[in-house]
């Protein structure tokens, strides 16, 4: 189980980084997944370069496969990220959908 | 000087009548046979593992080993992610800097089969960045965003990675510690699916358990005595960002080349001496990748010269690379990877390789890297 403590002290940052444009800089799509991460395989990771010239990775969300390319446009948007038991603290965090 | 006298590795493969100590036990005295020598002349043992504490709850596995081999010696673990094997070797050599008269004993080991591939992942994602295992990226989606950026860079194909494959399992075919001695095609690469695109089951190296251990000395009458004696030419570690996204360049593993810099200035040879290669190639990319960093090919030329096969055994290259098969078919127990392929330049180096022996090599050299490049391990061994 992940400690509800480390994901209040990360969520206190991901609110800065909501709502921000960017583009893809690499893709990548997860077929064999980490136990947390299996019941939502296959999915896209990108890696987001943003206007600020920030880097973050994320999930895609809300694709078509045509989306799946570099230098696509994005915005950062707040999803579910895990939640690695029925008991645990559901995570969110910055996921993307293209623009 | 400091020299290398015996290997011995385990088989590498799903050893599931195999504990973790069982694999660390017959490495440890299966190469104190092979030198003639008593655990009692054992001065220090360093010991490389990354996933005991994630996977089993196993920790302070010195005394686990003190108590095998019935010393109380100094014994040192390290972790560096799939790097550790070869980051305790280079403690240990730079132990033996330090210490005149000694013989140590190097093992690294992985148990990794015990568990579900899923689990196993999870604990290998350990040595990813935290932003990293928050997206859900594992390490075959790091090495996927990588090949990603380059076949697009370079303009090749997931076909350029393949050869990667096929070169070291037709290699991993010659070697009968090897996880995998099946020859594979091209087409059997491209047809197996993906498990992070563009990268594919077949260009991804195996979970395997396994041990391997090697004896240093810089204790010459030991040296004398012993049947096979490899030097140490250099052995040096690089650092780097643990996340991908910190790097400059996402397309090249830095810490290669600063690594492989200061290994070859250290050791006084040339790129062009060396004949035997151990690199690591985790997935196909990653072999390319070390080639081109290491400086033996130029950037962006590997995907090109891969197809070219010249690395392979048997086809007069100047180079051969991987001839153990590789992490890709030899297997990756992750620590024993780094002593794995620095007992595999040993037997090259002394003509102790059987079906792969490559011919009149006086150089050979060593690669580990450990996570998505946050730490490399460039060994350089001569006879």
């Amino acid at each position: 189980m992940i400690s509800p403590i480390k994901i209040w002290r990360r969520q206190k940052e991901i609110r800065k980084i909501l709502g921000k444009k960017g583009k893809v800089l690499v893709w990548t799509k997860i077929y064999m997944a980490g136990s947390d991460f299996k019941k939502y395989a296959p999915y896209p990771v990108v890696l987001v370069e943003l206007e600020n010239k920030e880097k973050i990775y994320g999930q895609l969300v809300d694709y078509r496969d045509t989306d799946l390319k570099i230098g696509k446009e994005v915005i950062s948007i707040l999803r579910k990220v895990r939640s690695s038991t029925d008991e645990g603290v559901i995570a969110y965090g910055v996921k993307f959908k293209p623009l | 000087m400091n020299y290398i006298t015996g290997y011995y590795t385990t088989r590498f493969g799903e050893l599931w009548d195999k504990s973790l100590f069982d694999l660390v036990e017959e490495a440890l005295r299966g190469v104190l046979k092979q030198n003639n020598l008593e655990s009692s002349q054992i001065d220090a043992v360093f010991f490389g593992n990354m996933l005991a504490g994630v996977l089993e709850n196993n920790l302070h596995s010195t005394s686990k080993i003190a108590e095998i081999l019935k010393i109380n010696v100094p014994i040192f673990r390290s972790e560096a992610a799939c790097a550790s094997g070869g980051v305790a070797f280079n403690l240990a050599k730079t132990y033996l800097d330090a210490n005149p008269n000694q013989n140590i004993l190097v093992i690294g080991a992985e148990k990794m089969t015990d568990y579900s591939p899923e689990e196993t992942i999870t604990g290998l994602s350990a040595a990813a960045s935290g932003e990293e295992q928050e997206a859900g990226l594992t390490f075959s989606g790091l090495y996927a965003m990588m090949a990603n950026l380059y076949i697009e860079k370079y303009h090749y194909t997931e076909e350029n990675l393949a050869y990667v494959s096929v070169k070291n399992h037709y290699h991993g075919s010659l070697n009968e510690k090897a996880h995998f001695r099946r020859k594979i095609s091209i087409e059997n690469v491209l047809q197996s699916p993906y498990v992070a695109y563009p990268l594919k089951v077949l260009d991804s190296s195996p979970i395997s358990d396994g041990a391997s251990a090697v004896v240093l000395t810089n204790n010459q009458d030991i040296a004398k005595k012993q049947k096979h004696t490899v030097t140490i030419l250099a052995s040096e570690v690089a650092t780097d960002t643990i996340s991908l996204k910190g790097r400059k360049n996402l397309e090249e593993i830095l810490a290669t080349k600063n690594a492989a810099d200061k290994a070859f200035k250290k050791a006084k040879i040339n790129r062009e001496d060396i004949g035997v290669a151990e690199v690591h190639d985790c997935f196909s990319i990653a072999e390319i990748l070390a080639m081109e960093n290491l400086g033996f090919w130029k950037k962006g030329q590997g995907g090109e010269r891969i197809k070219e096969l010249s690395t392979m055994y048997g086809n007069n290259g100047d180079l051969i690379v991987n001839t153990s098969g590789g992490l890709k078919a030899a297997g990756h127990p992750v620590g024993a990877t780094g002593i794995k392929q620095i007992g595999e330049i040993f037997l090259q180096l002394t003509k102790q390789a059987e079906k792969r022996q490559v011919r009149n090599v006086k150089y050979g050299l060593a690669h580990n890297v450990g996570g998505s490049g946050g730490t490399a391990v460039v060994t350089i061994l001569g006879i």
